[in-house]
């Protein structure tokens, strides 16, 4: 949020100094607490030479890990984008009994520890579970298999677009909606050629937290993937491993991997935000 | 027609959500399945492998080599290993909850028992190999170089202030060792107690247990927690100092005058590799994994004291020092005994560390 | 810019073509959809979790205390995660009142590294910190050389835990400064009032329900966090080993009910802070 400085009056020399102090403050807290360490794992990890970056990536379970890593945030934001925005339609343009309990219902994924959604899904698909005899019954492996990482990263990311769109959609507000469906647009229509434009930079924004979180993930996928080395086992869990295994420079590779991909989704995050920072200005103009 | 596009859309979003879990669901590429009724000669076989958390390393060479012997003796047909490692009592519970393993390598029989016990093992598996142990070590204390603490045995351990990491028995094999070894020691009247205590042995593990300071999930675990400066010591594998030191760790070794004959077991778990149609690529590896050439792999990363007792107890001029009393589960009764008298609800194990929470 | 012949409005259904029979069904369809997704995915597993913990009454629960070092792990987690508030809600406040009322060069850079939390994995953060603090590290040598224990300390479990609440502080904080009216901040200076009387009686009773959020945010936060924390804290049983890491070593051992009833205490206060929360910052744009 760059937002246009308030124009003050001439300060006298102690504002000057006070708000001099509080830039260098700023500074030095986001500087160690923030900058120092990523630059800690750029050196530390890059410090053993390239070598070890080649080295790290010509392993097929690291190639393995990063692939799979990618197939499950690539479902966790497909399914959770498409079917958080019906929510945030549902919630905003058609409001209900209990929409108030919804709402608090959506925002429930950012209060549990990731290590509870794991324990959850071992309680509903593992052995003795609520589901697992339907599943097992058919030979379908949820927990130690992808589905279950799958299902816990999208419990993980449901608020994500939810909460982005939900108030974007408020404040367009239905005005636009409503003249194409007085000139006989279908309701397909009406969302895809007027409500989506509009909500647009929010959705991007919601998607793009949503893709970072996804690819993150590390508490609930330890718990129920295994951690089987090529088949279940993401980048974070390779990470995980290596330093288990004593090899602290292919994790440290690895991890500034991630961090290197997370940078561009945040890149890609606050773009999305300034948009949607500076339609909201002007409509509210 | 047009309105309706919206249910439809609606209906097949959640229809690929289900999808999605389907689709990943069921056994990997590459497999076959007895269940379809269809294939089961895969063309490239999966074996997925759940070991304990100590031999990744050995395992790591071990598995290269056996694809290579394979590919040579099959028209090079590629085996694919999937390697998965942690507690040894973890995995077994994970294998029988659901966990696809064709392959265990666990830290102690009673964890491949579990798993038989569940019907996944339905075979005799202590009749292949040796026993179906395919390594051996002892129990031993990893101190800091020099050994300030002067730790010599297991009495040294229960000195005030000392700081000790052993692994969860709950989850943990190595655990288990590392108290059937005190408690072992303790009965053959060793450590400070006379002969067949059976009341100083529980005291003594009381005064061990008062003094851990962390119960890591694996023997692993537990080492690299001492490693990263934690504690005066941990009490763990002799191969787990060994790899350590190979890996350029100062960790020094004390072995106690008296400790247990660690002896580690394999078995193929047949009903998943049947599931899987990899039961004979899972016995062909299980079966290598006896072979001379397996053993020196194991020794050469100092895994195998050589499966005989005495000759176990030698100092065989290399790598392997020599142990006053080294003995074994079946000189203390045998696990059925030991998981009574020691782990068992009154057992000596769990009200001394029930004394030493106080 | 709206050309429309009616005032936007997001109250229910407005009369007229909205309310074809068609399309009443396709909206009747998406609700079920919504809620389906819902309950499905977030009411249903939580159920389970709870039924777990409490199916048996409170004697899971009343063990998984008993547990050695499980006293020690719930008030580390409480002590963490307050700390944590605390000093984010003072830092915090400062960032955003800096990135909104004082231009310097660089701003927008600082603005957007404030976002970087956000986006790193959680493990990534541990790892992170263990390269920068780490005993193999320059600084973190030196830093213990002088008797200060970063990593496998609950000094590590801090820097973690602020590192990654940072952005939820800031974040909540900065739209509200965005709309003070400076008017009353002028008028106030011209009284001849200074600027700390200025913040205190004027900018800090209309932001104190956003930090006050943000703090509780970032509390309920912290209280859950894992993926850095198992790296950088060690663990150590009744010293540096937190809640949600006690919750993971119960799951390591089968004890599920038990995990489950920690689960479901864990959870119960963060979600109450998250809904109070909610009001906080609702009742801020109602006004």
């Amino acid at each position: 949020m760059s937002a246009t400085p308030v124009a003050r009056s001439a300060p006298p020399g102690v504002e000057h100094r006070a708000r001099r102090w509080m830039v260098a403050g700023t500074l030095v807290y986001v500087g160690v607490l923030v900058v120092a360490p990523l630059v800690g794992i750029f050196w530390t990890a890059l410090g053993h030479g390239l070598g070890i970056v080649g080295q790290t990536f010509s392993r097929p379970d690291v190639r393995h890990a990063f692939v799979l890593t990618g197939v499950v945030a690539l479902i966790t934001v497909v399914v959770t984008t498409f079917l958080g925005t019906i929510v945030a339609l549902v919630l905003v343009r058609f409001r209900f009994i209990g929409s108030r309990v919804v709402s608090a219902i959506v925002d429930l994924p950012l209060a549990v520890s990731p290590v509870i959604v794991g324990l959850m899904a071992v309680l509903l698909f593992g052995r003795g579970g609520w589901f697992e005899p339907f599943f097992a019954s058919r030979g379908i492996q949820i927990i130690f298999a992808v589905p279950s990482m799958v299902l816990v990263t999208i419990f993980i990311c449901i608020p994500f677009v939810i909460r982005e769109v939900a108030p974007v959609l408020e404040e367009v507000g239905t005005g636009e909606e409503e003249a194409a469906r007085i000139v006989g647009a279908s309701s397909l229509q009406t969302f895809l050629r007027v409500t989506l434009p509009n909500i647009r930079w929010g959705l991007l924004y919601g998607v793009a937290l949503s893709a970072a979180r996804a690819l993150g993930e590390i508490g609930a996928v330890l718990i129920v993937s295994g951690a089987i080395q090529g088949r279940t086992e993401t980048a974070t869990l390779y990470v995980l491993r290596a330093l288990e295994e004593r090899q602290e420079a292919s994790g440290n590779v690895v991890a500034l991997t991630l961090a290197a991909i997370s940078i561009v989704l945040l890149v890609a995050i606050e773009a999305f935000k300034r948009r949607q920072e500076r339609i909201r200005e002007e409509r509210a103009a | 027609m047009r309105r309706r596009l919206g249910r439809t859309l609606a209906g097949a979003a959640t229809a690929l959500a289900l999808a999605a879990t389907a689709c990943g669901g069921g056994t990997g590429s590459g497999e076959g399945t007895s269940a379809n009724g269809g294939q089961c000669t895969p063309e490239t076989p999966v074996i997925s492998f759940a070991a304990y958390s100590t031999p990744r390393e050995v395992y790591g060479k071990i598995i290269p080599a056996f694809q290579a012997k394979w590919k040579d003796e099959h028209d090079g047909q590629t085996v694919i290993v999937q390697e998965s490692y942690g507690g040894s009592t973890s995995q077994a519970q994970n294998v029988v909850n659901g966990y696809p393993a064709d392959v265990v390598a666990l830290s102690l029989a009673p964890d491949v028992d579990v798993i038989a016990d569940a019907g996944l093992i339905t075979h005799d598996w202590t009749a292949v190999g040796d026993g179906g142990m395919v390594s051996a070590s002892v129990v031993v204390f990893d101190v800091r170089e020099g050994n300030p603490a002067g730790l010599q045995d297991f009495d040294d351990l229960t000195q005030g202030g000392l700081e000790i990491l052993t692994p969860d028995p709950a989850s943990s094999g190595g655990a288990r060792w590392n108290i059937v070894a005190a408690y072992g020691a303790a009965l053959r009247g060793h450590a400070g107690v006379e002969e067949s205590d059976a009341a100083g042995a529980g005291t003594l593990l009381e005064g061990i247990f008062r003094n851990v300071t962390a119960l890591d999930k694996s023997a692993r675990d537990s080492i690299k927690n001492f490693e990263s400066g934690n504690g005066d010591v941990a009490i763990t594998y002799e191969n787990e100092v060994l790899t350590a030191n190979k890996a350029g760790l100062p960790d020094e070794m004390v072995i106690p005058p008296s400790t247990v004959l660690i002896e580690n077991p394999v078995a193929v778990v047949d009903a998943n590799a049947e599931d899987h149609c990899v039961k004979d690529v899972a016995d062909a590896f299980v079966d290598y994994l006896f072979t001379d050439e397996v053993k020196d792999l194991y020794s050469s990363v100092g895994f195998l004291r050589p499966a005989d007792r005495d000759a176990a107890a030698e100092d065989d001029g290399d790598m392997f020092p020599a142990i006053d009393d080294l003995f074994t589960v079946e000189d203390l009764g045998g696990w059925d005994q030991i998981d009574r008298d020691v782990f068992g609800d009154e057992g000596a194990f769990t009200t001394a560390f029930e004394r030493a929470q106080d | 810019m709206s050309t429309t012949l009616q005032e936007p409005r997001t109250t229910a259904r407005p009369a007229g073509p909205s309310s074809r029979p068609g399309v009443r069904l396709g909206r009747l369809s998406l609700r079920a959809t919504a809620l389906l997704y819902l309950g499905l995915l977030i009411a249903l597993p939580l159920s389970a979790v709870v039924a777990k913990g409490f199916g048996r009454g409170l004697m899971p629960l009343r063990d998984a205390l008993a547990s050695p070092g499980a006293g020690e792990a719930i008030r580390l987690t409480l002590f963490t995660a307050a700390v944590t508030a605390i000093v984010n809600a003072v830092f915090g406040t400062m960032i955003a009142y800096v990135l909104v009322r004082v231009p310097f060069p660089g701003r927008s850079l600082v603005n957007a590294i404030v976002d970087l939390p956000f986006a790193i994995p959680t493990l990534v953060t541990g790892v992170m910190l263990v390269a920068l603090y780490g005993p193999t590290s320059p600084i973190g040598g030196f830093l213990e050389g002088i008797g200060i224990k970063v990593i496998f300390a609950q000094l590590g479990i801090l820097l973690a835990l602020l590192f990654i609440t940072l952005p939820l502080v800031v974040r909540t904080v900065q739209p509200v400064l965005l709309e003070l009216d400076p008017a009353e901040e002028e008028a106030a200076k011209s009284l001849g009032a200074g600027r700390w009387t200025t913040f205190r009686k004027v900018m800090l009773p209309a932001l104190r329900p956003a930090i006050t959020a943000g703090a509780l945010l970032a509390f309920a936060r912290s209280i859950g966090e894992f993926g850095s924390i198992v790296i950088v804290s060690g663990n150590i049983t009744g010293r540096t080993l937190t809640a949600p890491v006690f919750i993971f070593q119960l799951t390591q051992q089968f004890r599920p009910e038990e995990a489950a009833a920690v689960s479901t205490l864990l959870f119960a206060l963060s979600f109450s802070l998250v809904l109070i929360t909610e009001r906080l910052i609702r009742r801020r744009e109602a006004v």
